[in-house]
């Protein structure tokens, strides 16, 4: 079958230096100028396309790259990655409203509540493996949300309102309605997760997270600290979540424990599963694919979750692997005496 | 000959009622190749699964290098000098064979994440040097042509052989080979012996689990046998071979014999 995903690293290993920086500008530059093209066939019929494009796309997207890092590279189960999004956004809703500290002071601190919640949760759950970590990680979102939902000063089922945008830097000024400066801001982002997981992949830390993924037990004999390394995907995986939860606070200025269900987890698995998991690239694709086709054929009303249903199961059978499948390509077997 | 390396004391593996391990001694001195054999059964990859910190021994001792290894951490067995090859292959399939033996020196870095992400130098010397050890060991081991390849789609004699490339590169003092020969053809075996033979030169000391008698036989200093688990000789090949009870445990008693 064709594979789009070794056609892609082929020519992006093909290209020098300047090449590979020209691919990376223009293809940022193209994502960047998505806002302008709502007039095109790319228009969302009901929903504005602008703000399609940061919620759900842009926010889906940096969520699977994070979950990605849990589930597509070390291959834990998470069934609760809401949890961290929620703790990102409530973070922010808190502080927003009861302290003078503005978003991007805020954003640290919930990237940082996020990956301590990452510890708390992972520390005792990461002992376990597959279906009973999958189970308590689940228990662990549906806590948080209850915990939102029951907490006096988290505004039970009323959430929080009111949670400022956050200040304008360089002059550009934030509007809740000014949707493309939000989508450019989590853009930067998004490019700073793509960054960070690629950093790692290619180092000590990914080949660690492979191999605990293919072989636990092997990895643990041969000098692997395999807890540790789980944790830290635990970890980075939450800090990703966190980042994504204080925008969409300081962007929707209004947050419930309903934002926060399991349904969200759910579709961000989807994502990850459905674009491919463990290709970073994959599972953006996914996670746009998911987060746009809802609203592209709203046309179809109510119709349009059956077909969206549809698709997943379609693709999921005749590409079980995903879109843009794991990498894993072989270069050509270099045989030393070959003349 | 000298110092011992590894010694296990008294070793009792329990498993519920059943005794894998009852009461078994012996050492492996530095520099040796020491065979381990028995027949199926026989709590030869217990034995292995004790060292390596897999189950907890019910009662014993087990001195590596000076000091117990009760109650360590598996990797930290390993950090410690112990790496073993699986019985059944368990590389990891998605990986190069380069990658395989990179991922296993993994105990003995010292560049953390943050280095890795930021690229400092210590994290890309270090990545530098490893990848150079890897490529060596692969070349040592006769399988460095393969290293792009990954390990799933290699040949089964060159995974056998991987096994071994990767364990030695959690660069251990105690090597642990389960059965590498299982599934090689006369010629093959000629040619691991005479790797076993290598390793050990290199300045390994290699314990080595296997059924091939004329393997064992050939390579090993000394060799260990197990019947039920428990040490039946542990002597130079050519007095075990000829130890009634161990042809007893391999052939089992003539009738009228008793």
């Amino acid at each position: 079958m064709f594979n789009l995903r070794d056609k892609g690293a082929e020519i992006w290993e093909s290209q020098g230096r300047v090449g590979r920086v020209a691919i990376a500008v223009g293809a940022i530059a193209i994502v960047a100028a998505l806002p302008f093209m709502g007039g095109t066939f790319l228009n969302t019929p009901v929903a504005d396309y602008e703000s399609v494009l940061v919620y759900p796309i842009a926010m889906f997207v940096l969520m699977a790259i994070g979950l990605n890092i849990v589930i597509g590279k070390s291959g834990l189960l998470d069934l609760g990655y809401v949890a961290f999004f929620a703790i990102g956004a409530y973070t922010m809703g808190l502080l927003g409203t009861k302290t003078d500290l503005n978003t991007w002071e805020i954003l640290p601190i919930g990237i940082a509540m996020a990956m301590f919640s990452g510890i708390i949760l992972g520390v005792p759950a990461l002992k376990l493996r597959g279906d009973y970590l999958a189970i308590i990680t689940l228990g662990f979102g549906e806590i948080v949300r209850i915990v939102a939902l029951n907490l006096g000063a988290l505004g039970r089922s009323e959430g929080i309102q009111g949670i400022p945008t956050p200040p304008g830097i360089f002059g550009i000024e934030y509007a809740f309605d000014s949707h493309r400066i939000y989508y450019w801001t989590l853009l930067i982002l998004i490019l700073l997760a793509i960054w960070m997981v690629r950093r790692l992949s290619a180092r000590r830390a990914g080949r660690a997270w492979e191999s605990i993924r293919q072989d636990e037990d092997a990895a643990e004999l041969l000098g692997v600290p395999t807890f540790k390394y789980k944790v830290w995907a635990f970890v980075l995986g939450a800090s990703v979540g966190g980042a994504a939860g204080v925008i969409y606070a300081s962007k929707t200025l209004f947050i419930a424990p309903d934002n926060f269900t399991l349904q969200i987890s759910i579709l961000i698995l989807a994502c990850v599963v459905f674009g491919g998991m463990g290709n970073i690239w994959g599972v953006i694709l996914g996670a746009v694919i998911l987060g746009y086709l809802p609203d592209r054929i709203r046309f179809l009303s109510d119709a349009r979750l059956l077909v969206f249903g549809l698709v997943l199961v379609l693709m999921m059978n005749l590409r079980p692997d995903g879109i843009l499948p794991r990498k894993k390509r072989e270069k050509a077997i270099v045989k030393k005496d070959a003349s | 000959m000298s110092t011992s390396l590894i010694e296990l004391k008294n070793v009792t593996m329990k498993f519920g009622g059943v005794t894998a391990l009852g009461d078994v001694s012996f050492d492996v001195k530095e520099k040796e190749i020491l065979g381990l054999i028995g027949p199926n059964g026989a709590g030869k990859t217990t034995v292995f699964n004790v060292i390596t910190g897999v189950y907890q021994i019910t009662s014993g001792e087990i001195i590596f290098d000076g000091k117990s290894l009760a109650g360590v951490k598996r990797y930290k067995i390993t950090k410690r000098g112990v790496a073993r090859t699986f019985q059944n292959i368990r590389l990891w399939g998605d990986m190069t064979a380069l990658e395989n033996v990179m991922t296993a020196a993994d105990t003995h870095k010292k560049s953390g994440l943050v280095s890795g992400l930021f690229g400092f130098p210590i994290s890309r010397r270090e990545e530098k040097r490893d990848k150079a050890r890897a490529q060596e060991l692969l070349d040592f081991i006769g399988i460095g042509e393969y290293s792009d390849r990954l390990a799933k789609n290699l040949p089964y004699g060159v995974q056998r052989r991987l096994e071994i490339a990767r364990a030695m590169g959690a660069e251990p003092k105690l090597l642990l080979l389960d059965e590498p020969a299982a599934g090689f053809n006369p010629a093959e075996k000629v040619e691991l012996a005479a790797t076993i033979r290598k390793i050990r030169d290199a300045g390994y000391t290699v314990l080595l689990i296997e059924h091939d008698m004329s393997l064992v036989m050939k390579v090993s200093d000394r060799v260990v046998v197990l019947d039920f688990g428990q040490k039946i000789a542990d002597d130079s090949p050519r007095k075990v071979q000829d130890d009634p009870r161990v042809i007893e445990a391999y052939l089992g008693v003539p009738e009228d014999a008793s």
